[in-house]
């Protein structure tokens, strides 16, 4: 069975999603092909954009510094490329990666509206959250039902955290005295901090409890009036004027339940940033899975790339393989979106690494080829410096158009894009800019993937 | 003592240790563990874990992490592992593509063979009835009675009986499976008016016999190859090209098998081989013919066999045709590909957790608004059908291939 299709998109991350929903918004028929899911269904369900520079130990306190100070430093990063395109003056690189970036987190910021992630905040400024530990990260959206609110602004506002009897991902005790001795030597409110233990009993145990189990048990009618009922005199005993959560609060209806929540016991409810797998991971990956299949795109699940025919400098077909079937995908452009260790879209083994799909060239942070590096050697305590771990360095090198280049500089083929975590150049765990980055590097691959398609007939 | 002699010493203390050493064909699945990050995506996704709980049921994760590192000791697991519907999402969902639904299937199989004591008890009535009738369902009594039931479900759905027909070299063999052949007759017979009405070459079985797949699925691997091997004989002898059936098990099951047993022979569900053999330009020629039926509105479930363990392809194909259809609404539930908890044998030992796994998708199916339910599985058919019956609700089911025939051939 052949398949026929202008763009195929092979990942099904922010960054695939992305793209796929940019194309098939501009008119593209589009086919997305996703094996496993990967990193963005482990987020914590936060979009970074920018967090820390590498080296650095201060956070950035807006993605307008960080991008600039990354224009300077690191012209080569996934963020930096976008100064490149044909079309940006050299004095206007600047203007044009904020512009570019501030473009994208509207768009997503859009198109996440209504669903069961819709997200909050602001280019402009970095927010900082708190996690299940306690402490804070900087990022730049969250979900709404993560909106800290003025918690830590308003001097009169007391937090309370509260934990669920037998879900062991989170000690609400631990967490309080982590972000009180935080908060204390900052000077900064909240002055008061309460922890408390509530009951929730999906099967009527309240041991061995799991996240999915609570967030589908909050789904159901009933549900949360049972945590207002146990939360209101811990609120009212030590006069709580925030309630922080494990991120558990409803997978379908988690935004309903906090407004419930709030009406009922008078305090403003948030879920916390929490461990890989998150459940709001998990809802933004299903929200833009819906947000792709609205706009008209078509998702292959349980498809995996396993083979190309090449023509020239394009490539025609790919093959992708089901557990039991292999169907043939014929397109004119390819988003290369497959993650980087995680995802599957670069691997390491005895011989070195490699990119998955295409075999295409792997770079390290130095833009060497990664080809020979082992990452067996690569596991010492020597390995993680202030820069990161290397090997979150290495990935594909790129071009302004966002195709992926060979050992002679060249693009690998005139039709393939890549974008994400398969990217070179950017570390998002010491960065912070993991779905920042995959999401501006699927904008951009897509727009210029939408160009090679329109422009198709003649080269 | 030689190497031989030494070699044979090991082997004959196997039993005595609890070992079953690997098939050289399971290989590829106990090297897939080692793949694991212990990430646990796959529970946020276990069907069953968000039914009945981590603490009855810890998931897809532990079994592929805790139980399959600690051979031989199995049998310890035995109060969990027979839990797993089998639906695959795991492995869907799995960045590292371990194979965990083969696992479970793995680990039952040792169960099965060194500790048969703690092997559910139902499991071995549906043992008992393989052994004597080669079939997962005790077969009819009286011929008659049979073919009696038989012409009154097609009387009441308004299908044309399409004789048997036996006969080698045929393009097709029509395999139903032993659901179809010995207890919903409706669908085997409304695929016999399918491939009648595209003038398909086909043929069924003299002597029908099991796919295996309830034996794998039991741990009771010897049955297993054994009826695989007698299902191979029958297909060769045959001398057919292709097989297509109309269950959901066995076309994934029967892909399974031929490639490990190299059959040559690909296995088709009923779907695919109308979506890529007949082609949608036969199938809407052939709907125009018929004078369109009263207008319904359906959704569709997706049964696992057919999108996890074969390919999502296929109930694309389904909503194709349907779309083909005149005065067919179709409207997706959210949870239309979310296990049925019909699968892996678990309602035959643990009917609560079978029955508590399908109530997130009797709850979508209501909100949808559909009247009917359709679904290309007998057995997913079966289990929504008794389930939604319990919670009184209005919504009928009917398995895609009836649902087809009787569009096809209104008169």
């Amino acid at each position: 069975m052949i398949l026929e299709s202008d763009l195929l998109v092979i990942g099904g991350g922010l960054a695939g999603l992305v793209a796929g929903t940019i194309a098939t918004e501009s008119g593209a028929s589009t086919i997305l092909l996703r094996k496993g899911q990967s990193a963005t269904a482990f987020s914590s369900g936060a979009i970074d954009i920018i967090g820390y520079l590498p080296d650095a130990a201060e956070s950035i306190s807006d993605p307008l510094e960080g991008l600039t100070a990354i224009a300077g430093l690191y012209p080569l990063h996934p963020y930096g490329v976008v100064g490149y395109g044909d079309d940006v003056a050299p004095e206007e690189v600047v203007d044009a990666i904020i512009g570019r970036v501030r473009d994208t987190v509207v768009w997503l910021k859009n198109h996440l509206q209504g669903t069961i992630a819709s997200v909050m905040g602001d280019f402009n400024t970095n927010i900082y959250p708190i996690t299940i530990l306690g402490t804070t990260k900087p990022t730049c959206l969250v979900q709404e039902t993560m909106n800290p609110g003025d918690v830590n602004k308003h001097e009169e506002s007391v937090l309370l955290f509260a934990g669920i009897t037998g879900y062991p991902d989170f000690n609400p005790s631990a967490a309080a005295k982590t972000y009180l001795e935080d908060r204390m030597a900052l000077g900064q409110p909240p002055h008061k901090i309460g922890h408390c233990m509530t009951q929730l009993m999906p099967f009527r145990k309240c041991f061995n409890i799991s996240s999915i189990e609570i967030a589908r048990h909050l789904d159901h009618a009933g549900s949360i009036e049972t945590l207002a009922k146990q939360l209101e005199p811990h609120v009212k005993q030590i006069g709580a004027t925030h309630v922080a959560i494990p991120p558990v609060l409803g997978f379908r209806h988690a935004l309903k339940n906090k407004r419930e929540l709030e009406k009922s016991i008078g305090a403003e409810v948030f879920e916390l940033l929490g461990f890989p797998p998150s459940i709001p991971g998990l809802r933004l990956q299903r929200a833009l899975e819906e947000v792709y299949t609205k706009a008209g795109g078509k998702m292959l699940v349980g498809h995996e790339a396993t083979s190309y025919t090449k023509t020239g400098q394009k490539i025609k077909t790919v093959v992708a393989r089901s557990p039991r079937r292999e169907i043939s995908i014929d397109t004119k452009a390819v988003v290369l979106a497959t993650g980087k260790y995680i995802g599957g879209g670069i691997a390491g083994d005895e011989k070195g690494l490699r990119e998955t799909v295409f075999d295409i060239m792997t770079v390290t942070a130095d833009y060497h080829s990664a080809k020979d590096i082992l990452p067996s050697k690569a596991t010492n305590r020597l390995e993680i410096s202030p820069m990161g771990q290397q090997l979150q360095w290495c990935g594909l090198s790129i071009d302004p158009q966002f195709r992926p280049i060979r050992e002679d500089g060249l693009e690998w083929a005139d039709n393939v894009f890549a974008a994400g975590a398969v990217l070179a150049g950017y570390n998002y765990s010491v960065e912070k800019s993991g779905l920042g980055v995959a999401l501006t590097s699927g904008y951009s691959a897509a727009k210029s993937a939408i160009k090679c398609i329109k422009g198709g007939g003649e080269n | 003592m030689n190497e031989d002699e030494a070699y044979e010493y090991v082997k004959n203390t196997l039993k005595k240790e609890l070992i079953t050493p690997y098939h050289a064909d399971e290989l590829e699945i106990v090297k897939s563990v080692s793949c694991c990050i212990n990430c646990g995506l796959c529970i946020n996704h276990c069907p069953v874990v968000a039914a009945i709980g981590l603490d009855r049921f810890n998931g897809p994760r532990s079994i592929a992490v805790e139980l399959s590192r600690s051979p031989p000791e199995y049998w310890s697991t035995a109060d969990k592992i027979y839990l797993c519907t089998g639906c695959g999402t795991c492995r869907e969902v799995c960045p590292k593509n371990v194979d965990i639904p083969e696992i479970v299937n793995l680990i039952r199989a040792r169960i099965f063979e060194h500790r048969p004591d703690l092997v559910p008890k139902g499991f071995m009535l549906v043992k008992e009835i393989i052994a004597e009738h080669n079939l997962a369902f005790e077969p009819w009594v009286d011929r008659e009675e049979k073919a009696e039931s038989r012409d009154m479900r097609l009387e009441r759905l308004g299908l044309p009986h399409i004789p048997d027909v036996v006969k080698k070299n045929a393009e097709v063999l029509f395999y139903p499976g032993c659901q179809a052949e010995e207890r919903t007759q409706e669908v085997r017979e409304a695929a016999k008016v399918i491939l009648d009405l595209f003038a398909v070459d086909f043929t069924v079985l003299d002597e029908f016999s099991c796919c295996s797949l309830p034996s794998h699925l039991m741990g009771d691997e010897d049955s297993a190859r054994n009826l695989a091997k007698q299902l191979k004989k029958k297909v060769k002898k045959l001398g057919v090209k292709k097989v297509v059936t109309t269950c959901a098990g066995c076309t994934s099951n029967l892909a399974d098998l031929a490639e490990r047993d190299n059959w040559g022979t690909p296995t088709y569900h009923l779907l695919e081989f109308l979506a890529e053999e007949i082609g949608f330009d036969r199938i809407k020629q052939a709907l125009k013919e018929q004078t369109p039926s009263q207008s319904v509105h359906v959704s569709v479930h997706d049964p696992c066999h057919l999108i996890r363990h074969t390919s999502r392809r296929i109930m694309d194909y389904a909503m194709d045709i349907l779309s083909l259809m005149p005065g067919v609404k179709v409207t997706e539930s959210i949870t239309h590909d979310s296990c049925c908890g019909g699968g892996g044998m678990v309602s035959y030992h643990s009917r609560d957790v079978a029955d508590a796994v399908v109530k997130e998708n009797l709850i979508s199916l209501e909100e949808t608004g559909a009247e009917r339910l359709v679904t290309p599985c007998p057995l997913c058919t079966a289990q929504i059908e008794s389930n939604l019956f319990k919670s009184g609700s209005s919504i009928e089911v009917d398995d895609l291939t009836v649902f087809l025939a009787q569009r096809f051939s209104k008169e």
